[in-house]
Formats: C-alpha cells, structure tokens, sequence
C-alpha cells in the first residue's frame, strides 16, 4: 500500500498544495511554522472522520471555520491517489467537506480506479449529502465487456463516509485496504520524559505517540521476537558507548520499568539515570524494528537528541521500515540527516501569501545538476538553494 | 536580465549583503548562496559552476582575505572559475574581513548601536584606512563589546553609506555591483 500523491485544499495552511510521485520514504523540510505538522495532521484529521465522522473531526480542529483555510469558505478537500501493490490499479479517493445549511457535511466522496494506463476508470464510489451510488460487482473489473452494476443507497446521516457506513464494501480490497491506510496511520513524536518512568504492566505491541509504553514494547519484543531483539540490541551496544543489555524488568509493585546495562559497572541503570539520547536512540530501533509495520508511519524530527554520525544509519533504517511495507514520513531539521536522504525523497514546504506551498526538490533542474556533480542534499538546504525555504 | 549569483563564505557576509545589495541596485536579480567557512566555499565553487546551467547566469565570489595574500588569492579563485569554464566570474575579496567594511564606516556603527561617540574615532589615524588592520574583528569588539558577527551585520547593514565608505575593498566591491548592474540594465 503506496500513497502516490496527495492534494489538499482549503485546509488549514493548505490552500491548494499537491505532493506529486511520492516515493515510500519522503523527508519533509522547512522552516517553523511553515506546515510540517499540518500536513501531518491531514491523516489524523481523516481517520477521525473515518473512524467517527466529519463533524467529530471538525469539532478535534475547533470547528469548520477553523479547520477550513483563511480566507476561503470550502470546500475542504483531499484527493489521494494510492496504490495496493506494484501492479495493482491506481485508486483515487476525493473527499469534499463544507457547511450544509450551517451543518458541516460530505458534499463529495469518490473512489475510482482503472486497470492499465487507458480505458475509463470505474468509479465504485459516487456519493453526496448521505446517498449516491456504489458498484456491486467489483471482481467484475478488468474481465471483458464487464459492465457495472451500481446500486443506490442511503447512508444514516449527510456527515459519514460511505467507505465507512457501507458494510459491503469490507469486502472490496482497496476500500478495505485504504481504509486500514487511515485507521492505522501512526504519528511519532517521541517525548523521552514520557518514555523514561516505570509503566503499569501491560501488553503493547506497538510504541505509542509520545512513546509512554517503551517498556511494554521492550518486553513484548524480548518475548515474542528474540531474535530481532538481539540484532537491535547489538546495533545499541556499536551506537550508544558502554551499553551492554536492555532489559524491561517488572518491579514489586506490579510496574515495568527499563534497565539499562554498561559493561563497566556491575548493576544496571535504571531509564530515568540513562542519557537523553540513549532513550530516544532506543526506542527508534524499537519502532523501526517493529515486526508489524504502521501503512503509514509519520514521524517528528528524529534527529533530536541524537548524535550527528547516528543519523546516517537510521535514515537506512526508516528507508527499510518502508522498504518492508510501511511508507514513511519524516520531517526533519537537520541537514547531517538530509545528507542522507536522496533528492527524490524530499519535498520542502515555504510559506506564500499566508498559504503552504510544497515542492519537490528533484523537481529543480538545479538541484539535480548540482548532486550530480557531488553535493549533498542536506548542504544545499543550508546553503539556501532551495527556493523560499528559508525565514526571512 | 542576468541573474547574479553571490558565493559567500558564511552567514554574516550573507545577511550583510541582502541589505546592501538592494542599496546598490535596486533591481539586481541575484541568488546568494552561504557557505559555512572559506574552505567549504573553495571547494562548493567549482560543483556551483558546473551544475548552474540556466542561462544568463553570472557568478560573483566574495571571500575574505583573513591572513591570505590577496594577489595570490584572486589568482586562485579565478583559476577555478576558469576550469570550470566560467572565466567571467567576478572574483572580490574583503581586506581583512567583513569587520574592516564596517570599521569603513563608523557612522553606521555609530547608527547601529546608538553610541554617536564612536563616530569621532574615524579622525584616528587607524580607522582612516580600516583594510590595513589585520585584526578588524577585535578592533569591531573594543568600540562596540555586544558586537557579533550575524547581529552586527544585521544592525549595522541598514545604516551603511555606500559612497563614504574608507574600506578600499568595499568600495571595489560596490563598483563590481554597480558595473554588473549597468551592464544588465538593472541599476
């Protein structure tokens, strides 16, 4: 599951902004303020009204009004083109939202697709204000002279979406896999001071947000995937001086806390005397090693706290969390961690009139010119040859 | 109409430039490209000229001098733009460094940090010609303690006369602009 591009208009800084041939690991940049995190929140905002519905999520951004960008009245809208697998069709998922007599509702929901680069894409999906149309026989698509039956329905309320409010399409493959897309998405924006004290005893499979369920994580790691614990644990002991062993340990009062081991001192560390980077560095291989991977993994300035050097290898290793299925996001300040990433995977967000414009830097003739004849990414950022990026 | 391209050493000269240009040529098109110290500039200069394959493009390098021979410093970077095929760059070099442009001034530094008693230590002897003092930098900190180099370029920019400068460095600098501008119908 590939997001291929992605249009956004009339939402928050998000006037009219297009990412175009989004790679599986794309790094974003640009100075404060300037939309990194909205854009991020672009997916939190659809899985609310996916999960619950429009006017939930409106109600998350403090209304229509101001959810919808200055200056404009709507609608807002998305349109994203996904992709399941390599040779699967191209599907385009639109959604519109405005103000219905005052009442934020859908006033357009699409999903269509087409096999190949030619014929007339079918839209499975047509609905508006709580009806429209959907396609009943989707294994049907492709095969020869097949032609489409649609059936008319009436969803419960005009602010749901018809990917959610239709059970039947559970067993269309790209509604199912875009929905798993938007339910399954995960932010990471690991807080060390929420990651460092002892946590009630649980089970977690994946790390949360803020990264408060480290020790769970650590354990369920240790305990149903050794193997891989172990290759991240020797990556901790050639990254971070003196570590020897992590361990999630269980203390008398029934909490999990982690310990950390160095090799010159007989007993362990406990997290809230371990460094800074340490931590962080630690639960980055935790969440890149995860077994199961998030579709869609967006992830904060992982640079912070870091060693410089470090970045290198953890930016092969976010490449390889999305080579194994995740497609990663990052956005990033650093241009040691720019250095890393190739011109294709970055897109750099500038601020025009008071709206988000992004860019893509393998877009710039320039750009392309000039890695060619040997310099780094993250160098030219600095050296402000990415046009606007910079505070002025 | 030609755009300039300006390849300076670090951010001081950079922020300094984005006031003075305007100044100098109101309607230069130029792109300034910082670098993050001397070498890192000699040796972005020749991937720069290479990779720039827009037309009507020209390139302008500053450099300090810092304890270089100047001569043989020009001689060095015209050599690069050369192999690069770039002949036409302008090469300018600041003597000493970006301080001795704005000891060439002590009105605005006078300006710039609100102290109107600096302005009379330009009838010393020292300041008549500040591209001799191989130490403007600390000569910069003993008339103004708070100065720093992006600040102090930052504040003492906007107030700089361009026609009483007594940095002979600067003042070549400027004609190097002005020529550029005249010659691509943007003065």
């Amino acid at each position: 599951m590939q997001v291929e591009s992605l249009t956004i208009k009339n939402f928050g800084p998000f006037k009219d902004a297009v990412m175009k041939d989004i790679p599986t690991m794309a790094v974003f940049v640009g100075a404060n303020g300037s939309g990194k995190s909205s854009l991020f929140s672009v997916f939190g905002f659809l899985r609310d009204c996916l999960v619950h519905n429009v006017k939930y999520a409106l109600i998350n951004k403090g209304g229509f009004n101001e959810a919808v960008s200055r200056g404009t009245i709507g609608p807002i809208s998305f349109e994203i083109k996904f992709r399941e697998g390599g040779a699967e069709p191209l599907a385009t998922y639109s959604l519109s939202i405005a103000l219905d007599n005052g009442v934020p509702a859908v006033v357009k929901e699409q999903l269509k697709y087409r096999r190949g680069q030619r014929g007339q894409p079918w839209k499975f999906l047509d609905f508006k204000l709580g009806e429209g149309e959907a396609v009943i026989n989707e294994d049907d698509y492709g095969k020869p002279a097949a032609q489409m039956k649609r059936d008319w329905h009436k969803l419960e309320s005009k602010d749901i979406l018809a990917i959610k409010g239709l059970g039947q399409f559970e067993k269309f493959k790209v509604v199912a896999s875009f929905r798993k897309l938007i339910e399954n998405w995960h932010v990471s924006d690991f807080h060390i001071s929420d990651a460092r004290p002892s946590q009630e005893a649980g089970v977690a499979e994946h790390l949360s947000t803020r990264g408060d369920n480290l020790p769970l994580v650590a354990r369920h790691m240790y305990e149903n995937y050794r193997p891989l614990f172990n290759k991240m644990l020797e990556k901790m002991k050639k990254r971070v001086p003196g570590i020897q062993n992590v361990q999630a340990v269980s203390t008398e009062d029934g909490r999990m806390v982690l310990k950390f081991h160095d090799g010159s001192f007989k007993n362990p560390f406990m997290a809230r005397y371990v460094s800074d980077g340490t931590i962080k560095m630690f639960a980055y291989l935790l969440l890149l090693h995860d077994p199961k991977p998030y579709p869609l993994l967006c992830v904060e300035e992982p640079e912070n706290q870091l060693y410089p050097q470090l970045l290198e290898e953890l930016t092969e290793e976010f490449r390889d969390y999305a080579r194994r299925g995740g497609q990663v996001f990052v956005s990033t300040h650093s241009p040691e961690f720019l250095n890393s990433i190739k011109l294709e995977e970055i897109y750099w967000l500038s601020k025009k009139a008071g709206y988000t414009e992004i860019k893509k830097a393998s877009e710039s003739e320039l750009l392309k010119n000039l890695v060619q004849e040997g310099d780094l990414p993250g160098t030219l950022w600095k050296q402000g040859l990415f046009e606007g990026v910079d505070p002025k | 109409m030609t755009k300039l391209v300006l390849m300076v050493e670090e951010k001081s000269a950079s922020v300094f430039l984005e006031t003075v240009l305007p100044k100098i040529a109101p309607r230069l098109n130029y792109v300034l490209i910082t670098h993050e110290g001397k070498k890192d500039l000699e040796n972005s200069l020749p991937r720069k000229l290479r990779a720039w394959r827009e037309p009507n493009v020209s390139f302008l390098v500053l450099r300090d001098k810092d304890s270089e021979d100047c001569i043989q410093l020009k001689q060095r970077l015209l050599k690069i733009c050369r192999d690069t095929g770039r002949k036409d760059t302008i090469v300018r070099i600041a003597v000493h460094c970006l301080e001795s442009w704005l000891l060439g001034d002590l009105n605005a530094v006078a300006s710039a940090y609100n102290n109107p008693s600096t302005s009379t230590l330009s009838s010393r002897a020292k300041f008549r010609n500040p591209d001799n003092l191989a130490n403007a930098n600390d000569e910069i900190i003993k008339i103004v303690p708070e100065y720093q180099k992006v600040s102090g370029a930052r504040s003492i920019a906007p107030f700089m006369n361009l026609s009483a400068n007594r940095s002979y460095s600067f003042n070549i600098f400027v004609k190097a602009i002005q020529q550029f501008a005249v010659r691509n119908y943007c003065a």
